[in-house]
């Protein structure tokens, strides 16, 4: 994938998230790519409910699935780390 | 000062995973999937009004410990057992088996363990870790919730293994003792076994909570959970840990019906089935179905919008699963019969 293409699909995933968890206050401007989407802190503030949606909504979305949870922090630490899962799945 | 090499993996679920990782180390390759489904961890159970649970809630695996004893019987593995209600005996224990370099999976309160951060951790008393190691007064963790080996301090470790409540570790252990050879063990009818019993879990124990019939009860009975909550707030709280239940308690996804899947799937490939393969897909797309109500419970509880008719709505959807897992079991236990 491009480096072109990789910003589209960060993109993409920025608006997914906002239009998933309905997250009125933020645009996707707001979100960095390597900004911590869970916990407290400088992060967007998800929890694990939001994660859940976000799984299916990748899925549906994508087409690739993340089954456990446990895998599921590592690959929704960010837009940057999500964006790095899809690629990797695709390219499968 | 211990010196064991050992292959640390993150797996779906403390016990599965731990007792995968302690065979792996053994020389005996397993996958997680396959000792959880060798093992019949597969379950459902419902409960309603029992003396030691605060509210209603249910199980979706066998019962802790179970797997470590079920893929005993199903391979010929031998683990050795030990509990200690003193502290610093239970601590002298591992120390010893450490300084023979032999891995050692421990009950702990999952609350302690400090190398996970702070929002993850909540207490939960039967988590198992594997201790790799010891270096001055840190213990070296193995645990598969977490990406690499962690270090812990005896205190944190100590208090993890001494605490107290319903089902408290006792300084539980255990660890390896033997490995069956792989040519020794006729993978098609111990893996039939397995499915078997799981099998008769699910559709023929006669119990009225357990098994499909568990599901059943469930559906019927989460509607009347507005009277045993507090307030709101407390019915919101309960609903939404169906969500966590499924999800987020080390099931693999969908109360393990995800891994059940993989299961199957690699059960076909050893075995030449397709047929299993044909079950894996079916079993997924329970699973689907399952997180769709894990989903569902999550944001209404958030939501806050837990009148009748969203009770009835969850009610139905969970009725539904009951009705295609005793379609799928029955299929299943008519495959291996």
């Amino acid at each position: 994938m491009t480096e072109f293409a990789a910003d589209d699909l960060k993109l993409e995933i920025k608006n997914l998230i906002i239009d998933t968890l309905k997250i009125t206050e933020l645009s996707v401007e707001d979100i960095a790519d390597d900004a911590p989407l869970f916990g407290g802190g400088n992060g967007i503030g998800l929890d694990s409910i939001d994660s859940i949606e976000l799984i299916m909504a990748l899925q549906r979305k994508y087409n690739v699935r993340i089954d456990d949870q446990n895998l599921a922090r590592f690959i929704l630490e960010s837009v940057n780390t999500i964006s790095d899962f899809i690629i990797k799945e695709k390219a499968k | 000062m211990s010196d064991i090499q050992f292959n640390h993996k993150m797996a779906a679920h403390c016990e599965s995973g731990t007792v995968t990782a302690l065979l792996n180390h053994g020389g005996f390759e397993i996958t997680e999937p396959m000792v959880f489904g060798m093992a019949s961890g597969i379950f459902f159970a419902y409960f309603h009004k029992m003396s030691n649970f605060t509210f209603p809630t249910f199980v979706v695996r066998n019962k802790p410990g179970q797997m470590r004893t079920n893929i005993e019987k199903r391979t010929g593995a031998k683990f050795k057992t030990a509990s200690y209600k003193d502290p610093i005996k239970a601590e002298k224990a591992l120390d010893d088996l450490l300084e023979q370099n032999i891995p050692v999976a421990v009950q702990v309160d999952f609350f302690y363990m400090d190398y996970l951060p702070a929002w993850f951790r909540v207490h939960n008393n039967v988590h198992f870790i594997t201790i790799v190691g010891k270096k001055d007064s840190k213990y070296l963790v193995s645990d598969c919730y977490f990406p690499k080996i962690a270090e812990i301090d005896a205190e944190s470790l100590r208090k993890g293994r001494s605490a107290g409540g319903e089902m408290a570790p006792n300084g539980f252990l255990f660890y390896l003792k033997s490995i069956p050879k792989k040519e020794d063990i006729n993978f098609e009818k111990e893996i039939k076994k397995g499915i078997k019993r799981a099998g008769y879990y699910m559709l023929k124990i006669p119990i009225p909570f357990l098994g499909i019939k568990g599901i059943l009860k469930f559906a019927d009975k989460i509607e009347e959970w507005p009277k045993f909550a507090r307030d709101t707030e407390h019915l919101s709280h309960e609903i939404m840990k169906i969500n966590v239940l499924l999800e987020d308690q080390g099931t693999g996804g969908a109360g393990f019906r995800f891994m059940y899947a993989t299961f199957l799937r690699q059960a076909s490939e050893l075995l030449n089935d397709a047929k299993l393969l044909e079950m894996s897909k079916k079993m997924m797309e329970i699973g689907d179905g399952w997180r769709s109500i894990s989903v569902f419970a999550a944001r209404i509880g958030k939501n806050r919008d837990l009148g009748p008719e969203r009770l009835k709505e969850l009610s139905e959807m969970i009725r539904e699963r009951a009705q295609v897992e005793k379609v799928f079991f029955t299929e299943l236990y008519q495959l291996v019969k």
